[in-house]
């Protein structure tokens, strides 16, 4: 059974406190934090200042796993000796929402399915992957993508609020061991936390305005069936192709790689960045000529690789519903009105064929 | 999908994919004006040996200080020992690589992409069009299946540039005309010159040759590289002229920073230029919105 119900555990709110201190002596600790009216993912000193009552932080805990700037080598200009200092350290990513734990697993499929990558990879066996249960504002739709419940991502504990108490199930057995060396602060299920636990799926159901949900039924089709609507245009009119909604993204992943010499030219970095497929250099070759040269264009490609790229290289939709960039966009550009806008005119056509 | 996705993390650590090899440059050829052709060979000797590639795939080459691009390979798999890169002089990386001479060491790492299917190619009619400096993947091709001549049957080659000036490999091209077992159509876009009109006597479009090869299109493969407005025109012509786009491979150019899919630039469509590609059979066209 995935989640091992008979191992499960409950832990008394009053023992969070308590867990999070013991979780401190496995490794970093990283855990949402408020700052103003706002939240993000940080490393954690004062275990008072872990913040679990938040909708979503402005970056996903991805930055932990795969940094936004990283320096892959040094080497020598001279003699190409390449060296690194790459050392990955424990770590526990503690309060992780569903949306956010199956984006980490979609990146687990990008980075180590074919061509794995061992920086990744050493990363992810050092990292402990923590959830805990969330509501939705209007900016949410993991009802739509699948993503509401963390079954079938990669995580190790996942805190289900069960109103005075959190019921722990266990998707590791790294997840097992912690609960095992730190029973004290857990005690068993009972018939009643059991019940709790279950109703709790229908609870979160119950929050989401269902009329507000994009439906993403056959969304590859839509899309590629989509290319040539006016809707691209029309939204992309709006867009500051500013990249924001890629790096507040939980699953985008592409970066750009850059040679930076020291001051004296003896030695050269190699880092790589996070870029945007928004940005218009994305796709610039040498020569001058850009593969994607117009905004409506690279607009477009965000939405084609997240609902037929992704489904094609990793079997897996690339948008977890997380809303992060709706929430975010400056043009306050939504991803759910752009697909129910796509979807408006494929099904006007639709209608229209079958009433004739 | 959980239990898979478990197997994922359970590997040990793999090799790292984008570690390159040092490699020394032996020998610079100048070709054309802005042209050079660099071979290499790696310093790790038994590399050398073992080095196997595709017509048709590409290396990332570091070019030190400057950052790292992707060539493709001009040199055929069946003459070991070496690697030879064809570069035009276009960007800041490859001005840097153009200074370089005999002796300086680089770092190369490859092959990536997926190659033109030589294999299935065996048996059949080879046609091959080159565009400019599209004729550096298919020089790999053309010398992978003269080396193995008597695996293919009718060989063609058309090969259209700017003016006898631009034109890459003069020798060699020169030699293949006089070759009894391959068929070689040149052009030039305009004949200006004693020079241009010495090496043919075509002028205009590479299009306009393709009608004039004497295969039967249903047991021809046709493999196309050139600069990427020209795709459109030589595709829509040899599909008029009966080739199958199943059988037609075009060699594409798009930024790639990782060579193995995971920078996201090279994508066209779904699909990845690096892993998927660069050579696409063009039935693609019709899943890939914005191939050519």
């Amino acid at each position: 059974m995935e989640f091992h119900i008979d191992k499960a555990r409950v832990l008394p709110k009053e023992n969070l406190r308590g867990f999070l201190e013991g979780l401190k002596n496995l490794g970093k600790l990283i855990a949402p934090v408020k700052k103003q009216e706002k939240f993000y993912f940080d490393v954690i000193g004062d275990v008072s200042k872990v913040e679990l009552s938040y909708t979503r932080t402005i970056l996903p805990p991805k930055k932990f796993l795969v940094p936004y700037r990283r320096e892959r080598y040094t080497y020598d200009a001279e003699t190409l000796d390449f060296s690194s200092s790459f050392k990955a350290e424990p770590q526990i990513i503690f309060g992780i929402h569903s949306c956010d734990l199956h984006g980490i697993s979609i990146l687990d499929s990008v980075y180590l399915k074919e061509n794995p990558d061992p920086r990744y990879l050493e990363v992810r066996k050092k990292t402990v992957l923590i959830g805990i249960s969330c509501k939705p504002d209007e900016y949410c739709f993991c009802m739509s993508t699948g993503t509401a419940f963390p079954d079938g991502a990669n995580w190790d504990l996942f805190l289900t609020d069960i109103g005075d108490n959190y019921f722990v199930t266990i998707g590791s057995t790294k997840g097992d061991e912690i609960i095992l060396n730190m029973k004290e602060f857990f005690r068993e299920i009972t018939d009643e936390d059991l019940d709790l636990y279950k109703k709790s799926s229908s609870f979160k159901k119950s929050l989401f305005d269902f009329k507000n949900l994009p439906d993403l039924g056959r969304i590859s089709q839509v899309i590629e069936l989509e290319y040539d609507s006016p809707v691209w245009e029309e939204e992309a009119e709006r867009c500051l192709g500013c990249g924001t909604c890629t790096n507040v993204c939980p699953t985008c992943f592409c970066y750009t790689e850059m040679d930076v010499p020291s001051l004296d030219g003896k030695t050269v970095t190699r880092v790589e960045f996070t870029t945007s497929c928004q940005y218009p250099y994305y796709s610039l070759v040498a020569g001058g000529h850009y593969f994607k040269p117009t905004r409506a264009s690279r607009f477009k490609h965000r939405y084609y690789h997240k609902f037929v790229g992704y489904p094609y290289q990793i079997e897996k939709l690339g948008c977890v519903g997380c809303g992060r960039c709706s929430a975010e966009c400056p043009a306050k550009i939504s991803m759910i009105e752009t697909i129910k806008k796509l979807r408006g005119t494929a099904d006007e056509e639709e209608l229209r064929k079958v009433a004739e | 999908m959980k239990k898979s996705l478990e197997k994922l993390l359970n590997k040990p650590l793999p090799g790292d994919p984008l570690l390159p090899h040092k490699a020394l440059i032996t020998d610079v050829e100048e070709l054309a004006p802005g042209h050079k052709r660099f071979s290499f060979s790696f310093l790790d000797e038994k590399l050398n040996e073992t080095w196997e590639h595709i017509p048709g795939q590409f290396v990332m080459i570091t070019v030190p200080k400057a950052g790292e691009i992707p060539i493709s390979i001009c040199s055929s798999p069946t003459r070991k020992g070496t690697i030879e890169l064809t570069v035009r002089k276009v960007g800041r990386k490859t001005e840097v690589l153009h200074q370089m001479k005999p002796g300086d060491v680089v770092a190369i790492r490859g092959p990536y992409g997926n190659g033109f299917p030589v294999e299935i190619m065996e048996g059949h009619n080879v046609l091959i069009i080159a565009g400019g400096l599209g004729l550096a993947p298919l020089r790999s091709l053309i010398w992978y299946i003269l080396d193995k001549r008597p695996l293919y049957k009718e060989v063609y080659i058309l090969y259209g540039t700017r003016n006898y000036e631009s034109v890459l490999y003069k020798e060699e091209m020169r030699r293949l005309r006089k070759r009894p077992d391959v068929k070689c159509l040149y052009i030039l876009d305009k004949i200006e010159n004693e020079e241009d009109r010495a090496w043919t006597d075509r002028e205009g479009l590479l299009t306009e040759l393709i009608p004039e090869v004497d295969l039967d299109p249903a047991d021809t493969y046709v493999a196309v590289c050139g600069p990427p407005v020209a795709y459109k025109f030589i595709g829509k012509e040899l599909l008029k002229n009966g080739y199958p786009e199943s059988q037609v491979f075009v060699s594409l150019e798009r930024k790639m920073e990782c060579g193995i899919g995971k920078c996201g630039h090279c994508q066209i469509g779904y699909k990845f230029t690096c892993v998927d590609g660069p050579i696409f059979p063009l039935w693609d066209t019709k899943n890939l919105p914005e191939m050519l």
